[in-house]
């Protein structure tokens, strides 16, 4: 410790203060002796021991905004980002437009120029452009790009997603998409008015293109993400080609157990979503073995890659 | 070494939690290092008599002595509930509780209630921190007969400009941190600490560039939060912003110095 108390004599002195505060006033009977403190660990051993691939970055158009996401990855030990930029409008007044979509993918491929090493992109789409968005995921898969990000502008089982879905199918490439279940976002008993856009897409909603697809891989966005993550996992327990990331700012306890029990050691990504901290910590602080941390870490989400070619060695 | 300033033992009542009971607390603190953590009943934020759960609490702890060598008791005091005065003699006096945790919300009442204001300044007397949580659970994700408030740092600021010599805890900062330069100034000058737990410490080195080191200190949240989270913030902190001295500080010496340990 700084200010001249060492380890020993602090724990000593502690034990002393809470025993003796405890049995002030009582028959607590606490003993005060001095008491070896708990092993050290190593949480930065920990965060190192694993290889990561963080299955749900982001970029923005902010500038520097690729060499700040780098930095926490620098800083936290994760291997690979797999960034998109897909279209938020979190005003309401922000174009979504097939221009907004170019400008948001080219945005992404510079990033992977930029990082070739550290940067695997994920192509956006606007659904309601249908022709427009054919032609883009073939660019952007020209381009390199290894799977793709969906928003809200269109709910993954509407009609207007079957030929991307299908496209996707053929190219083995994995859907990640946004999706919330919250009060007031369906999923359950709707009785507030949460601010989301009306097409997001909801955990029934993920089940619903399941079904219609059983081939096609489908990832639903962050269960940290401030969703009910025990409603989402019991829903897609029985959707094999339903996959979860844990990113999100939410580290609720039991999060990462719950899910695997419900999903198996196989269905959970590795993700931060720009919570960087979040997404390591609740998984190095579950009840996994090492070798299920190392799957969820890392690979897993290259073994979905890997159908598509675009695993990493 | 480790001291989390942010530790709950008990129930929520609308999820089911692991290691909440003190003896679990201490196998997960033995695990990952942490010698002495404070801890509160969450079961207080529920009951109506706060002082049951302060009971339950310190008939826990005082069941092991392993228990009473590692847990700080903290006391959830309701001022606006029957006997809170005496509630909270009893928890301090007898029971040998080191601090006090509000819960407005939860309690249904303001911070600048004058009972509050009462209670903070008996804090103050007796040299107690006072602990104040931004929020218990995301409440994106919170049961139908959950609160759907949550406090942004600016809220806390009004109890402290009534009561600025008092000693504070401010824990799962979770909301904006966005404060003018006034009440900036106002938390810079009153002797408090934010623990790592809420997710607005993904800014750390920030903030400590604002506030400085000795306004920090590890808390888990637990068992709400993972366990690992909140030290993460601290450990992952480059030599550059935050020398070794410093990061001792946050890890245990600030909290230390306001627990009088």
């Amino acid at each position: 410790m700084s200010n001249g108390i060492n380890r020993r004599r602090f724990i000593s002195d502690t034990m002393l203060s809470a025993a003796g505060i405890l049995a002030a006033g009582s028959q607590a009977g606490c003993s005060s002796g001095q008491v070896a403190g708990p092993p050290a660990y190593s949480l930065m051993g920990e965060v190192k021991k694993y290889r990561k691939m963080d299955a749900h970055a982001h970029v923005d158009f902010d500038p520097g905004d690729i060499e700040k996401q780098i930095d926490f990855a620098d800083r936290l030990g994760i291997d690979k980002l797999c960034v998109s930029r897909p279209i938020t409008n979190f005003s309401g007044n922000e174009p979504e437009d097939q221009e907004e979509v170019i400008r948001s993918n080219n945005l992404v491929l510079k990033a992977m120029k930029q990082f070739p090493n550290r940067v695997i992109g994920f192509l956006t789409l606007n659904p309601i452009y249908r022709k427009e968005s054919l032609e883009e995921i073939d660019r952007c898969v020209e381009m390199g790009m290894a799977g793709y990000k969906g928003y809200t502008q269109v709910k993954i089982n509407d009609p207007l997603y079957y030929p991307i879905i299908e496209k996707f199918i053929d190219l083995k490439m994995i859907m990640l998409m946004h999706g919330f279940c919250q009060l007031g976002v369906g999923g359950y008993r709707m009785k507030y008015d949460a601010g989301m856009a009306p097409n997001t897409s909801i955990p029934e909603d993920f089940v619903d293109a399941a079904k219609r697809y059983p081939e096609g891989m489908f990832q639903f966005a962050h269960i940290g993400g401030g969703a009910d993550w025990e409603y989402e996992c019991k829903l897609f327990k029985d959707y094999p080609n339903i996959y979860v990331d844990t990113s999100g700012s939410n580290n609720e306890e039991n999060m990462i157990d719950f899910a695997v029990r419900h999903l198996g050691e196989d269905r959970l990504f590795y993700g931060s979503d720009g919570s960087y901290y979040q997404g390591i910590g609740k998984i190095l602080a579950s009840d996994l073995t090492e070798t299920q941390k190392k799957k969820i870490f890392f690979d897993n989400y290259n073994n979905i890659l890997k159908k598509g070619g675009h695993h990493v060695t | 070494m480790l001291l989390d300033i942010n530790s709950y033992v008990g129930h929520w009542p609308f999820k089911q939690l692991k290691y909440n009971t003190c003896a679990s607390l201490v196998d997960r603190m033995d695990k990952y290092g942490v010698e002495i953590s404070v801890v509160s009943n969450l079961n207080g934020i529920f009951y109506k008599n706060t002082q049951s759960a302060n009971e339950e609490l310190y008939q826990e702890i005082r069941s092991e002595t392993r228990l009473s060598n590692r847990l700080i008791p903290f006391a959830i005091i309701n001022p606006i509930y029957a006997g809170w005065q005496s509630d909270f003699e009893i928890s301090i006096e007898k029971m040998g509780m080191k601090g006090i945790r509000l819960y407005p919300l939860y309690h249904d009442y303001e911070l600048t209630d004058p009972s509050c204001i009462e209670l903070v300044k008996m804090a103050r007397d007796r040299k107690l921190p006072v602990a104040l949580s931004l929020r218990i659970v995301d409440s994106r994700q919170r049961s139908w007969m959950d609160l759907e408030k949550e406090w942004a740092l600016k809220e806390i600021i009004p109890i402290i400009r009534e009561v600025p010599d008092a000693r504070y805890c401010i824990l799962n900062v979770a909301n904006s941190t966005t404060l003018n330069e006034e009440e900036t100034e106002i938390l810079k000058n009153t002797d408090l600490l934010f623990d790592t737990s809420g997710r607005s410490m993904n800014e750390l080195p920030e903030l400590l560039r604002i506030y400085g080191e000795n306004k920090f200190a590890f808390g888990t949240h637990s068992p709400i939060l993972d366990y690992l989270t909140g030290l993460l913030r601290i450990e992952a902190l480059r030599e550059k912003e935050v020398d070794e001295e410093s990061r001792e500080l946050i890890r245990s010496g600030n909290a230390g110095r306001m627990l009088g340990i």
